[in-house]
Parts: structure tokens; C-alpha cells; sequence
């Protein structure tokens, strides 16, 4: 090396664009390598994709049974309320692809020290967090939803333009930051406490309120999922891009606006807590 | 060799505790209004090492070792004092610096658990952007010194710790660092395995001149890699000289210890060595350990009249060990000086 003796070279910062470039590149090879250690276990995935199958149609025939009864739900047709529903499968699968290190942090990151190694390594502490495993059912989730959100659409009579597809590649990974947000400051907070009581399972569930039309909820609902916990963001307000009213394709295009805003705030509280980790060295 | 690398001034590093109330109501008062109470881990520490120095830092567990090494990797930050080490400051230029450093850390392995070895490093070899030309000769270097080919597409957990230390190693030098930190590289290793750690160390120094320090417990890794040695107690360095320095200082403490083919009475034995420098402890029946100091007297001449008086069976010199040099030292250095403030445990 052409370091002197007694200095270490500083190697030039990435701009913004190489920069983001080369994180996707960190993040495409651990993503290849998990691939391959799980193509070892051909059957774990065969099962996995199974057991979501059975999970989607479990609730697919909940709907279909509920509207077997009636012909509507508060103005929503039983399509609507199926694309809204597979919409939301897409932008969960995202988020269950990446999230899965987020639950367990505290133990195996700060309590087994694992974080330390993290510290050592020049990649942003967070991408390594979410790259280091995947959830592979996120993979079936997305095209379940997809192939849930298409059969609605044609039996909706949609016709997409180019503008609608960009609209979902859009739409569906930044409602999958709403998720990463609300979820990464929860784990942000065991930087501070050890999260024995274990507030993520409680507000996992609320996920499921998520995937129906918003309206059909009391207005207390509607602004804890607008305001408080945004899951109305995930599925509800993007999805009437495609089945809403025009007047409604206003407040979908905030979707974008909405993940950004969440995530950044949690990344915030995410970075405090290295801080503090590095401050406190729990 | 004269310039420095690492640059440590009166580092210190405090660590905030809560004092417990006792039950139920206690514990409830703990959440409202806890009582801090503050521990000193790393008291005004300071120390230059040179490039290419290799360093063993040792002491006793939670002398202050692995927040000192904590500090220097950048992974805590200190309360006081500072650390740069070739021009950088480790915990705030963390990106930068950890490009420039490697680290194995005792019995967590750095690498994958499952992933294949070679995977592992193809993963490091992206993380730090290791031209392929490095990768491939580091790779070469790490197949002949370590002989890591046999086990390269094995997954992590199926390897012996034996295997799994050269791994750690061979992983935390892919990116040829300029300094390596190794805290118990050599712990719950067979001789053979030890001897070869030890042995890849000095090589790959001499190769590339890396900079390391080390922590551990064993005499035998500073005896044979480290010429340098810093002990730390209490969070306080209260030695940091050359090896033989320590030896001279302690003056060469031996431990013999006889067994008699009969049982033989502490007295008898007092009477034996009469007149030389040697201290019999208590033993009883055919055991008997005695103290000397080779500078005092010749190891020879203790155990020509021991084994001219009795009829010996065994005999066995041995070197005290490093903790006990440690705690003389530190008992010296506590004479010395009154006993470092802050510490309530």
C-alpha cells in the first residue's frame, strides 16, 4: 500500500448516485448468497410457499363467504375490496423480505453483541441490519398479491396505461417504507430498553386492519391508521390510485411522500440509538 | 520506525450503572428515580505504537481490556481523552477507518454462520472493495500459511474452532488492513493449533507488516509474539515496557514443585535448602512446592541439595503464569500509589 508509515489513507466519498449504486450492490450480493444457502433447502421453500398459499386463500374465502351475504361493503365491491386486499399482500412481502433481523434485534444484535460486528464493517449499519437475512416468503407474498391484484383489476374492466404501472412501481415500495418505518423505530428503541414486553407483535397485528377499505372502519380507526400508525398508507390510500374515485388520486400520490417522511423519522431514531449505543456500549 | 501510528491520550471511559433497589417496591422506584452510580473502566490511558509494533495487552477479565480495544476499533466512545490512529479518530470517522483495520474478537466469529467459507469472503471481498488481484494473492497467502483450501466450501458452523480461527483470521486480513486486533486469538486452542495461530502471525507480519494487538491470557502468545507488553488493571496501565523488562521486574519468579518417593516433612525440607533464598510453602506427605527468584539463586543449586537429601521422584520448574504476574504487579503499583479513585466494585 502507498500509505505512509505512520498515516491511513482516506479514500475519496462515494457521491450520492455511485454511492447508492454501490449500496445496491452490497445489497444484491448478500441477497445472492442467502438465495444460495436457501437453495440448499428446496423443500423449506416449497413448504413456505405452501403455508402462504393456504394463508391467502384461508382469507380470500373469509371474503368471499362474507360477500356471498352481501353485495357490498359501505360502497366497496367485492373486486374492490380484492384488489385493495392484494395490493396490500405486495408492499407487506416487500417489507417481510427485508424486515425479518428487525425482530430479535435486541438479543441477537445488542444483548450477543452481534451490532459490534456490524460497527467494524465500512457499510451503513442499517443496510447491513436488513441485508444480513431475508424472509423468502416475502418472494410469494409479492406474487400473490400481484396475481390477486391482476384477476381483480380485469374483472374491474381496468384498462392500465404506462402511467398506472409506473404508478405501482412507485406506490408499492414506498407504502413497504410506511412499514419499515413504523417497524425500525420500534427496533430503534432497544438501543435504549431491552424490549422485554415486546411491543412489536401487538402493532404487527394492526397490519391486518390494513388491507381492507378504509371506510368500513369507525372514525377513531381511521385516524389511528391515518395519523398514528399510517397502515392506511400501505394499501388503502395507494390502492385508490387504481380503484378510488379522481378525486381520490390526489391523496394516493401522497403515498410516496407519506413512506419517505416515515422512514426518514425512523432512520433518525435509528441513528440516535448507534449513538447511544456506542455511547453507552451496553 | 520511529513515527506512530496509534495515538492514545489519557483515554478514559465511564460506564453508567444503576444502583438497585432491593424488591418489588424498590424495583418500582428504580423506574422512576433510578440511582446512577458511575464505574471507571479505562482510566488515563496513554501509549504510542509504532507501525508494524506487535502489542499484547493484557490483564485480568474487566480490567478495563476489551473497552480499551472497544475504543480503538471505534465501535465505543470514550468519555475523555483521545485516540487517533493514522491521522483518523476512530469513532467518528468509523467509515474510513474500518477500511484500515481488522479484527477477530475471541470466540464470536466475524464471518457468516451459513455460508461456505468462500462465500464469506467473496461477501468481504465486496464489503471492502478488494481489487481482484489483492484478493486473489491474499487468498494465495492465507492457502499456503493457513492451508484454508481444505475447508474453503464448507459452511462456518461445521468447522472445528481450529479451522474457524484461521478463517477469522484469514477473514479479518482479506482486505490487508494495517492493523489487526485480536482479542483471544488463541483461546480453547489444541498446541498444535495454538502454535500454528501463533505461528501465522509473526509471517504475516513479517510479510505485511501489520500492525497488531493483542489481548489474551496466555504467556505463551506474548513470549513468542510480542516483544512489547501493556498491563491493564482496574482500567489503570500499570506496566508497558519490553517482556524481559516484566520478567526483571518480577525477578524471575519459579515455582518447583517435587514429589518425594516418601512422605517428607516441611521442616526436613527447611533444614535441606537452609541458608539459600527459597521459600518452602505449606505441603504435607510426598508434595512439596518451593519459591525462588533466579536472580537470587541458580535453579541448579536449589535442586542439587533437594535431590542429594531425599529421594525425589518428579521434579517440575514452571514459570508463574501471566495472571500472577499481572496481580504482582498490580500489587506493587497499588503500594506505589493510593488505589484508583472511582471504583466502588
Amino acid at each position: 500500500m502507498d500509505d505512509a508509515q505512520g498515516t491511513l489513507a482516506r479514500l475519496p466519498e462515494r457521491a450520492f448516485w455511485p454511492q447508492v449504486r454501490w449500496q445496491a450492490g452490497i445489497f444484491g450480493a448478500y441477497f445472492g448468497q442467502f438465495v444460495k444457502t436457501r437453495l440448499a433447502y428446496r423443500m423449506d421453500f416449497l413448504v413456505d410457499t405452501l403455508g402462504v398459499l393456504a394463508s391467502i386463500g384461508i382469507q380470500l374465502a373469509v371474503l368471499t363467504t362474507l360477500f356471498s351475504k352481501v353485495s357490498a361493503l359501505q360502497g366497496w365491491s367485492f373486486e374492490q375490496v380484492l384488489f385493495i386486499y392484494g395490493f396490500s399482500l405486495v408492499p407487506l412481502g416487500l417489507f417481510n423480505l427485508v424486515s425479518v433481523n428487525l425482530y430479535g434485534f435486541s438479543d441477537a444484535y445488542i444483548i450477543e453483541g452481534k451490532f459490534d460486528r456490524v460497527l467494524l464493517r465500512p457499510v451503513n449499519p442499517l443496510a447491513q441490519v436488513l441485508c444480513e437475512s431475508f424472509n423468502i416468503s416475502g418472494l410469494n407474498e409479492i406474487a400473490l398479491g400481484l396475481v390477486v391484484t391482476v384477476w381483480a383489476g380485469i374483472r374491474l374492466g381496468l384498462q392500465p396505461g404506462a402511467l398506472d404501472v409506473l404508478a405501482l412501481l412507485v406506490l408499492a415500495p414506498t407504502a413497504a417504507l410506511v412499514y419499515l418505518g413504523v417497524f425500525l423505530a420500534i427496533t430503534a428503541v432497544s438501543f435504549w430498553f431491552e424490549d422485554r414486553m415486546g411491543i412489536a407483535p401487538p402493532v404487527y397485528n394492526v397490519i391486518r386492519f390494513s388491507r381492507y377499505p378504509l371506510t368500513i372502519y369507525s372514525l377513531p380507526v381511521r385516524i389511528l391508521l391515518t395519523f398514528v400508525l399510517p397502515f392506511a398508507w400501505v394499501a388503502y390510500y395507494p390502492a385508490t390510485w387504481f380503484v378510488g374515485g379522481a378525486d381520490l388520486k390526489f391523496v394516493a400520490a401522497l403515498t410516496p411522500l407519506v413512506g419517505l417522511v416515515v422512514f426518514g423519522g425512523a432512520v433518525l431514531v435509528w441513528r440516535r440509538g448507534v449513538r447511544n449505543y456506542t455511547s453507552t456500549g451496553t | 520506525m520511529s513515527d506512530v501510528l496509534i495515538r492514545v491520550r489519557d483515554l478514559t471511559r465511564d460506564y453508567r450503572l444503576i444502583k438497585r433497589r432491593e424488591g418489588v417496591v424498590g424495583g418500582l422506584v428504580d423506574l422512576v428515580r433510578p440511582r446512577w452510580s458511575t464505574l471507571r473502566a479505562v482510566a488515563d490511558v496513554s501509549f504510542d505504537i509504532a507501525p508494524g509494533e506487535m502489542v499484547g495487552y493484557i490483564g485480568a477479565n474487566g480490567a478495563g481490556k476489551s473497552t480499551t480495544i472497544k475504543m480503538l476499533t471505534g465501535i465505543l466512545t470514550p468519555t475523555g481523552g483521545e485516540v487517533t490512529v493514522g491521522g483518523l479518530v476512530p469513532w467518528k470517522q468509523r467509515r474510513q477507518y474500518t477500511r484500515h483495520i481488522g479484527a477477530v474478537f475471541g470466540q464470536r466469529t466475524q464471518l457468516w454462520w451459513d455460508l461456505a467459507v468462500v462465500e464469506s469472503f467473496r461477501l468481504l471481498k465486496k464489503i471492502y472493495e478488494v481489487p481482484d488481484d489483492v484478493y486473489a494473492a491474499q487468498m494465495g497467502v492465507f492457502n499456503e500459511l493457513l492451508g484454508i483450501d481444505e475447508f474453503l466450501h464448507q459452511p462456518v458452523r461445521k468447522l472445528s474452532l481450529g479451522q474457524r480461527m484461521r478463517c477469522d483470521l484469514a477473514a479479518a486480513l482479506l482486505h490487508k488492513p494495517r492493523i489487526l486486533f485480536l482479542d483471544e486469538p488463541t483461546i480453547g486452542l489444541d498446541v498444535v493449533a495454538k502454535e500454528n495461530v501463533r505461528r501465522f502471525l509473526r509471517e504475516i507480519r513479517d510479510l505485511q507488516g501489520v500492525t497488531v494487538i493483542l489481548t489474551t491470557h496466555d504467556l505463551g502468545d506474548i513470549e513468542q509474539l510480542c516483544r512489547r507488553v501493556m498491563i491493564i488493571d482496574k482500567g489503570r496501565v500499570h506496566f508497558d515496557g519490553e517482556l524481559e523488562e516484566l520478567r526483571r521486574r518480577t525477578g524471575h519468579r519459579v515455582r518447583m514443585t517435587v514429589d518425594f518417593r516418601e512422605p517428607t516433612s516441611g521442616a526436613r525440607l527447611a533444614t535441606v535448602t537452609a541458608g539459600l533464598p527459597v521459600v518452602w510453602q505449606e505441603g504435607e506427605g510426598r508434595r512439596h512446592v518451593a519459591e525462588f527468584r533466579r536472580l537470587d539463586v541458580a535453579g541448579a543449586d536449589v535442586i542439587k541439595r533437594v535431590v542429594n537429601d531425599c529421594p525425589v521422584r518428579d521434579l517440575a520448574l514452571a514459570e508463574p503464569d501471566i495472571e500472577e504476574i499481572v496481580r504482582e504487579i498490580y500489587r506493587d503499583s497499588a503500594a506505589a500509589a493510593a488505589p484508583a479513585p472511582g471504583r466502588s466494585a
